[in-house]
């Protein structure tokens, strides 16, 4: 697939470095040459200089015949702009990114279309939904659910009270069937486990299951589900806005912390049914005054990365059970999740991954991907008379680093087992370390 | 203690690499093996025995080595490029040394490397003695060359598309900055061969339509198109004594010192970006101001003594001389010294950045040409801001500073060469042209080694060191002696 992505900042560079390890032919277009330079001599992509809003630069990147056209400029109205321009010179899809809520709304839909925006990324609105699934599956540290929740994939970090903590995989698979360890991160490095690996305490292991069971997993992990109630966001920036938005304001009970004075009152005016607090939350004081001790949940959405993470911590060691931060430096991600904070979160992975899924849907073999930090969870279908169905999966002889987790027939879920058979029509969920889906997809066209 | 400990590079990666580079090199041995087959010679079995061995040793490199990660940093880029050339080039000897009339060893490399690096220059003085496949052999590896190994291996090699290949990419393909003209490097390796091919092929067809046979003509077409400049015959192109294929190699010898991407994208319609294009402009430039002089020249010592004399025969001298192809016309000699000096600058600069062409490189010329420029007014107006505009584009400050430092090393290392071949014994002007003609790529020789010459006279020694240089003049400085530098090796 021909693809640009037009902005080499940093969701643009990461977007750009995924899609060309996906064996994708990308074309990076920027104003700035010293951006693009790093990128261009280290990977395998072309890089255009010039605007990404100018018809010039457009061409000579070669829009015409592009699949795909992707605008993440740090500038909504340029994305826009940019799509425009880009689908008026021949390109097929485009996809902006915009940091407007009113442009998502399905009534605004229609217009878009008209000005040749295919589709838009709010990675705002995404960190917001990632958000309220981690506040309401809270034992979780990742909660994906494929194929309308007919298989869950959950993100779990083992303590060594939990009961499977060093075991074997392959009698962990003797002993329970209705769970398929697909992956695991431990220290920086994620494995795709064989039967030989053995479970270890502080390992985070991606557990593939279905909907039924997922109750049971959560004895087996060790971890008990808490009731949330009230939670504590330090930082008024729009990811809290449009969290206190999407969730039910019965069910949880906000208070929001921000040092600058005008957002505060920007946010009381946005959300009225919500507590806003004006002070500092790196200082432990504040927090106690506003109760830390008897919140359920602390949120850190401030701009600096380090500031979340060591907030996160306070707040952890003052008995909070659930921290949240949010990390835009992506090299941090792996530290923040050894150190024992609950959920990341990061606008860049999530609006990548968001695109990318609209990748491989237009890819035509309707599959899902959930980019993790360095690792790929996708649901492909299978393609009639493709390699993958000519056996039982143990003798498939398939690449390691991949696996099958789970798949959906007929619109049940169900896991993959060394015996199970995989036929044409079935949703086969995949897991693989980055870059290795390419090898898998030949095996179900 | 830990200050000194040795960088981490994946050797394993670089050996399993190298091994299917030189199953490839296998590959291309079999033609000069069918040409003795055709041809009835027995040194057919030396060809047999250097793509067997070739084969096995890369064949096992390949195979049993295998290494814990694939990752490709910068430096094992550079050091897979570099040490492909020498290798190739180890094996590429194979076949002088094995055949009936040997050459010892410091000869065969000299040979080969001169073959890959399309130096030309040639230890054989006799070329009558050599058989058709060895002949057929020179001629290809100057075809190899020319284009790049590795740039070969890009657009057939499926695992070297990701950004490890990028890396080789950028070390072997010369120039400042690096076209790529599709956005996967080995779609822009197989574009720059399919235009290298067809110009071949065109080539070939034009020799053989004249008067030579087509044997001939395919070594020609070869060592033409790459600009290496070995021939089959002792006095080159001109024992036809044919306008027509003067003029065919001239014409030929000109696109092979045209940026490649630049012919590609022409062939795709794109005629604007032609004269869009600085450094082909000032290449078109260049000659024009050359022909002026020689005709010049040539009229004033009265060697006007037909048409094809003030036409074709000085072109043809300098764009061989410019292309670093390295053919000489008959009556070079009687043009006189000055002619010979402006040879030298020729040679100096050499053609476009992405050709097959040797020297310095025009578009570095350019750079310098505008930057010299803007510091001489800038004595005068200090505070006026002068940029340097190639194409109009803006070159930043530190591409101007990467091409200086670029030919301080370049002449440094034609110094230091030159000072090192005279403590082998040869003559002083001998040693210092002879490192010139190869860090050139030209291969033109003077003195000993004479015009039209071969190399043979230089001591093993020399012949040691002038295959590295030549390997460092193809690769344009920087990839080779990064290699000699301490902090490649360091963490």
């Amino acid at each position: 697939m021909r693809i640009i992505v037009a902005g080499a900042g940093e969701v643009g560079v990461h977007l750009a470095r995924l899609l060309s390890q996906e064996e994708q032919d990308i074309t990076l277009i920027d104003k700035d040459a010293e951006k693009l330079r790093a990128i261009d001599s280290t990977c395998n992509l072309l890089t255009c200089t010039g605007n990404p809003i100018s018809f010039a630069a457009q061409r000579s990147a070669g829009v015409e015949n592009c699949d795909l056209f992707i605008a993440v400029t740090p500038y909504e109205t340029e994305n826009v702009i940019a799509c425009e321009i880009a689908k008026s010179l021949g390109a097929h899809k485009t996809v902006a990114r915009i940091d407007n809520y009113e442009f998502m709304d399905s009534a605004n839909r229609e217009l878009f279309l008209r000005l040749g925006v295919n589709n838009m990324i709010y990675p705002e609105y995404l960190a917001a939904l990632e958000i309220k699934t981690a506040l309401e599956r809270n034992w979780v540290r990742h909660w994906f659910e494929l194929h309308g929740g007919e298989i869950i994939v959950v993100g779990v970090k083992l303590r060594d009270n939990a009961r499977i903590a060093g075991m074997q995989l392959k009698d962990f698979a003797r002993q329970e069937h209705n769970f398929h360890v697909s992956a695991i991160r431990r220290h920086h490095q994620i494995i795709i486990p064989r039967g030989d690996d053995r479970l270890e305490p502080n390992d985070i292991l991606y557990i593939t299951t279905t909907s039924d069971h997922v109750d049971e997993l959560r004895d087996l992990c060790g971890k008990r589900a808490h009731p949330m109630r009230q939670i504590l966001i330090m930082g008024a920036s729009r990811i809290a806005i449009r969290l206190v938005n999407l969730v039910d304001s019965h069910r949880f009970k906000f208070k929001i912390i921000e040092m600058d004075r005008e957002r505060c009152i920007k946010m009381s005016e946005k959300c009225p049914e919500v507590e806003v607090v004006h002070g500092d939350a790196r200082d432990t004081d504040t927090l106690r005054d506003e109760g830390i001790a008897d919140m359920d949940a602390f949120i850190a959405l401030s701009e600096s990365s380090e500031t979340n993470i060591l907030a996160c911590l306070s707040a952890k060691e003052m008995g909070v059970k659930k921290t949240i931060a949010e990390v835009e430096n992506i090299q941090f991600i792996s530290e923040a999740e050894n150190l024992n904070i609950g959920t990341i979160i990061n606008k860049k992975l999530l609006a990548s991954s968001g695109i990318f899924q609209l990748l491989l849907d237009s890819d035509s073999n309707d599959a899902r991907c959930l980019a993790l930090a360095d690792a790929e969870v996708a649901e492909i279908e299978v393609k009639p008379k493709s390699k993958i169905t000519r056996g039982a999966v143990k003798d498939l002889s398939l690449p390691r680093d991949v696996t099958l987790a789970g798949l959906v027939r007929g619109g049940r879920g169900m896991l993959v087992g060394g015996n199970t058979v995989i036929e044409a029509g079935d949703h086969v969920v995949v897991f693989c370390l980055q870059g290795a889906l390419h090898k898998i997809e030949r095996l179900f066209n | 203690m830990s200050a000194r400990r040795a960088a981490t590079i994946n050797y394993p990666q670089v050996a399993r690499i190298i091994g299917w580079l030189l199953v490839i090199e296998s590959l291309f041995l079999l033609l000069p093996l069918v040409t003795s087959l055709i041809y009835g010679e027995k040194d057919w079995i030396v060809f047999a025995i250097t793509a067997a061995s070739t084969a096995a040793c890369g064949g096992l490199m390949a195979l049993l080595i295998k290494p814990r990660s694939r990752e490709m940093g910068k430096r094992e880029g550079f050091l897979l490029t570099a040490l492909v050339w020498v290798f190739f080039s180890a094996f590429g000897m194979m076949p002088f040394m094995l055949n009936d009339n040997p050459l010892s060893l410091a000869d065969a490399y000299f040979e080969a490397m001169s073959g890959f690096t399309t130096t030309g220059a040639s230890v054989i003085e006799n070329t009558d003695t050599l058989s058709h496949g060895i002949l057929m052999w020179r001629g290809e590896m100057n075809w190899i060359g020319g284009m790049g190994i590795i740039l070969f291996t890009l657009a057939v090699l499926p695992t070297l598309n990701h950004s490890g290949g990028m890396q080789m990419f950028n070390a072997e393909v010369t120039g400042i900055t690096h076209d790529k003209i599709r956005p996967r490097v080995s779609q822009t390796a197989k574009d720059l061969w399919m235009v290298y091919i067809v110009l071949t092929t065109v080539l070939l067809l034009l020799l053989w339509l004249g008067p030579m046979d087509f044997f001939d003509s395919l070594c020609h077409a070869f060592s033409t198109i790459s600009t290496g400049g070995f021939s089959t015959r002792n006095s080159s192109i001109g024992d036809w004594n044919s306008t027509y294929i003067d003029i065919v190699i001239t014409v030929f010898m000109f696109l092979g010192g045209v940026n490649f991407a630049l012919i590609f994208r022409t062939a795709r319609g794109e005629w604007r970006s032609v004269w869009r294009n600085d450094v082909f402009m000032t290449f078109l430039k260049i000659i024009a101001l050359y022909y002026v002089i020689f005709v010049i020249v040539i009229v004033w010592r009265g060697e006007c003594t037909s048409i094809k004399s003030v036409t074709i025969d000085p072109l043809f001298l300098i764009l061989s001389s410019m292309t670093s192809t390295g053919y000489t016309v008959s009556n070079f000699e009687r043009w006189g010294t000055f002619a010979l000096s402006m040879v030298f600058f020729m040679m100096f600069f050499g053609a476009c950045a992405g050709s097959t062409s040797g020297g310095a490189k025009i578009d570095r010329l350019l750079y310098l040409n505008k930057n010299l420029r803007n510091e001489i007014y800038r004595c005068v107006h200090p505070n006026s801001i002068l940029t340097v505009r190639v194409n109009g584009v803006v070159m930043s400050q530190e591409v101007v500073s990467k091409v200086i430092a670029f030919l301080c090393l370049y002449v440094l290392t034609i110094a230091v060469g030159g000072a090192v071949l005279t403590a082998a014994g040869l003559p002083l002007v001998d040693a210092f042209f002879s490192t010139f003609s190869c860090i050139s790529n030209v291969g033109l020789g003077a003195g000993v080694t004479g015009y039209g010459g071969g190399y043979d006279l230089i001591p093993p020694v020399g012949k040691w060191i002038l295959s590295l240089i030549m390997l460092i003049g193809r690769l344009e400085v920087f990839t080779v002696l990064i290699l000699f530098s301490p902090g490649f090796w360091r963490k």
